[in-house]
């Protein structure tokens, strides 16, 4: 077939002829990258006590349920939220650490389980990337501990891992310590909502309805694993 | 029937009346005006508190112009990067110079597929390439997903607004329809059930439908990524479960680096929702194994942007990111809704954006559906400058009609004619004065008021009063005065 590469070429085409006259090479195009303005905030203010403190607050915000408590503790507390939900059966993604499946529940590790086994469990354990804490943001880059996109998605209950070594203030202090660029990430900031009738907000279309998150007090700054 | 059903808007801005006309049903329609300016009231609250807090907000409006700005100056560079990163990552690039190519690409990717259903997540461009009745047509059943878009697609009814389609559509009337076409009887008009009842209709399709087609809010050139903003979770069901996803994005939409969406979502979810963030974001990379979609394409449309692309004033039009915050700010889209703009893209960025996809052959009332006043660039995350395109838009269209027999005939071109004559001679407009003043002299009352005029006159009176003219014109007075004593010192008296 002859005439899809005949379009790319005219588009090609026309947009170069538009925006005569840039045959920018890619240095200078990299130098007028480089000179864009960025006078926003791009570092937060807050002290670590502080920014975990408003993390915490935008995730209540959202009507998540947000635990505290050290690394030695979690597992103890991962086992006492699952009690306290009711519920049986968890998906974990492949790479959750042991000590965090709890005995007594009903454990389906995702090794490409299929998606009517999801769809059947009734809750999902998995630890994240980031916490953005100016929007009560959680990172997903989809790692071996955070599971494949779909674990996170068919199951209406979320129990999320947060360490306060990854909470960051901004926005932009997340985007700073992204040395690798994720191919797969989901940035999930509340449940999911609607407001598409008379504008009345309404929690839990077809994502999670209900979100948990146990924030880990570990000692170490957030540094990109990722 | 509901009211709002009874009212059949053309969204084809070639067959479309024109705005003033198009805007008459809604005119007439206190429950359809009431419901937008009530969905717009609730937006523009929320919209205004979260800017308010932003304490670097016009730092990142000026960061978000620049980026889109250098974007679009190198557009070539960056589409090509996008596609060599995405083919790179598995994914496979198609390119369509109009809406016409774009779809027939859609439907031989279909084939392909076998596919006889299609989920789809909310995707203005589609609705620009008028993809569904095409895909109908062609016997695919075609399930839109997102709640707004369902009542739409179940109520037949069109979208008013580039974010929340359906909210010239109250609740009672969301009622009606689902109670109708899902075969809910007992359905209340509580927007909990009412959200129930969709997640309920369309969950089975997420699981089962292998085929599913999406817009694109960024493609990010340096990592050949597409990123999709939402709220529901409907579109992060259709880009993680289905075998196959379609994702059809304009050529505009393209960001040279990751780290821009820093900029771009903040402001984005701000403008759209009066949002913080939205709730789910995803981003992915042409194919990743074990996870999502096996098979990716993307189809780049072009479908009159490089033309506009072309037209210095006129490129910041492509800067838009559809926050929709421009309609939202809009005192004439305030009163007459999405509708009367015929075209997918209503409000201040459609009367710019509608009239220039169609080359100036379509749409030409659009430009002047606007008071000028300002308020949609000031809201504008990117710094759209809309009135300026606005004006540039409207002279082109008075050039056009310059060319055109009819003018001949127009009484407002003549009008202007007559005035343009009168003015720029001063004692054309001398005598033209003396006798205004004589013949609208018979007219005025004792009030010192006209209240009707005969023939043409009559479209003034009809609706109000005019003051009768005065006895003596400023000029008169001015001479009469004679000479008078400066109140400054002058020169001399130093």
């Amino acid at each position: 077939m002859s005439a899809p590469a005949e379009s790319r070429q005219r588009i090609l085409d026309r947009i170069r002829a538009a925006t005569q006259p840039v045959a920018k090479d890619a240095s200078e195009l990299a130098d007028a990258y480089a000179a864009l303005p960025r006078t926003y905030v791009r570092r937060g203010t807050l002290s670590e006590e502080a920014c975990i403190e408003l993390m915490i607050e935008r995730l209540r915000e959202y009507d998540a349920e947000v635990v505290e408590c050290t690394v030695a503790e979690l597992p103890v507390t991962i086992a006492a939220q699952l009690t306290a939900s009711g519920k049986h059966t968890f998906v974990a993604p492949e790479g959750l650490p042991a000590e965090w499946l709890a005995d007594g529940f009903d454990w389906k590790i995702d090794r490409n389980l299929a998606t009517a086994e999801i769809e059947l469990a009734e809750g999902v354990v998995t630890a994240a990337s980031c916490g953005v804490a100016d929007s009560g943001t959680i990172v997903l880059h989809h790692s071996p501990t955070e599971g494949r996109r779909v674990i996170t998605l068919l199951p209406d209950w979320h129990l999320c891992i947060l360490r306060a070594s990854q909470v960051v203030e901004t926005l932009p202090d997340y985007f700073d310590r992204c040395q690798r660029l994720p191919a797969l990430a989901t940035y999930i900031s509340g449940p999911s909502a609607t407001a598409d009738i008379e504008m009345t907000r309404i929690k839990g279309v077809h994502g999670p309805r209900f979100l948990h998150v146990i924030l880990v007090r570990d000692a170490i700054r957030f540094n990109d694993e990722h | 029937m509901s009211q709002a059903a009874a009212i059949h808007p053309v969204l084809d801005p070639v067959l479309a009346p024109p705005f003033p006309q198009a805007a008459l049903p809604v005119l007439r329609n206190p429950q359809l005006r009431k419901n937008v300016a009530h969905a717009i009231d609730v937006i523009q609250a929320k919209r205004a508190r979260l800017v308010a807090e932003k304490t670097d907000w016009q730092e990142l409006r000026a960061a978000a112009s620049a980026i889109r700005t250098h974007a679009l100056e190198n557009l070539g560079a960056y589409l090509e990067e996008f596609e060599t990163r995405c083919t790179a990552a598995g994914g496979t690039v198609h390119w369509a110079a109009d809406a016409d190519e774009a779809r027939r690409i859609v439907l031989d990717l279909l084939r392909e597929e076998n596919a006889s259903d299609v989920i789809k997540i909310k995707t203005m461009t589609s609705a620009e390439i008028q993809l569904n009745p095409h895909l109908e047509a062609a016997g695919v059943n075609v399930f839109e997903t997102d709640l707004a878009e369902i009542i739409l697609q179940l109520g037949e009814e069109e979208p008013s607004h580039i974010v929340v389609p359906a909210l010239h559509i109250n609740r009672s009337q969301v009622r009606e329809i689902f109670a109708r076409r899902m075969g809910l009887k007992d359905l209340s008009d509580d927007p909990k059930a009412l959200t129930a009842a969709a997640r309920t209709y369309l969950r089975q399709k997420f699981l089962s439908i292998p085929t599913a087609i999406s817009g694109a809010n960024f493609l990010i050139a340096e990592t050949g990524g597409v990123s999709v903003v939402e709220s529901e979770g409907n579109g992060r069901m259709c880009l993680t479960l289905p075998r196959t996803m379609i994702t059809l994005a304009g050529i505009e939409k393209v960001l040279p680096r990751f780290k821009d969406l820093e900029v771009m979502l903040q402001v984005l979810a701000r403008s759209a929702t009066g949002e913080r963030m939205n709730p789910y974001t995803s981003l992915w990379t042409g194919v990743t194994p074990g996870d999502g979609p096996q098979r990716f394409h993307v189809i780049l449309l072009d479908n009159g942007r490089s033309s506009i692309l072309s037209k210095p004033k006129q490129r910041q039009t492509l800067k838009c990111i559809r926050c929709a915050a421009c309609m939202n700010a809009c005192p004439v889209y305030r009163q007459t809704g999405g509708h009367a703009y015929g075209s997918v893209y209503p409000g201040p960025i459609g009367a710019i954006l509608t009239p220039q996809l169609m080359e100036m052959h379509h749409a030409q009332s659009l430009p002047f559906a606007s008071s000028l006043c300002g308020a949609c660039y000031e809201v504008c995350p990117v710094k759209i400058n809309i009135p300026e395109v606005l004006l540039e838009l409207r002279s082109q269209v008075v050039n056009q009609e310059r060319k055109d027999f009819g003018r001949f005939v127009d009484p407002m071109y003549m009008g202007l004619r007559i005035a343009n004559l009168l003015f720029s001679r001063a004692w054309l407009f001398h005598t033209s004065q003396l006798l205004g003043r004589i013949g609208l002299g018979f007219f005025t009352r004792k009030d010192g008021w006209i209240h009707s005029l005969p023939s043409v006159g009559s479209k003034w009176t009809q609706t109000r009063d005019l003051r009768g003219l005065p006895k003596q014109t400023f000029h008169g007075w001015w001479a009469a005065r004679g000479p008078q004593p400066s109140p400054m010192p002058s020169r001399e008296a130093k």
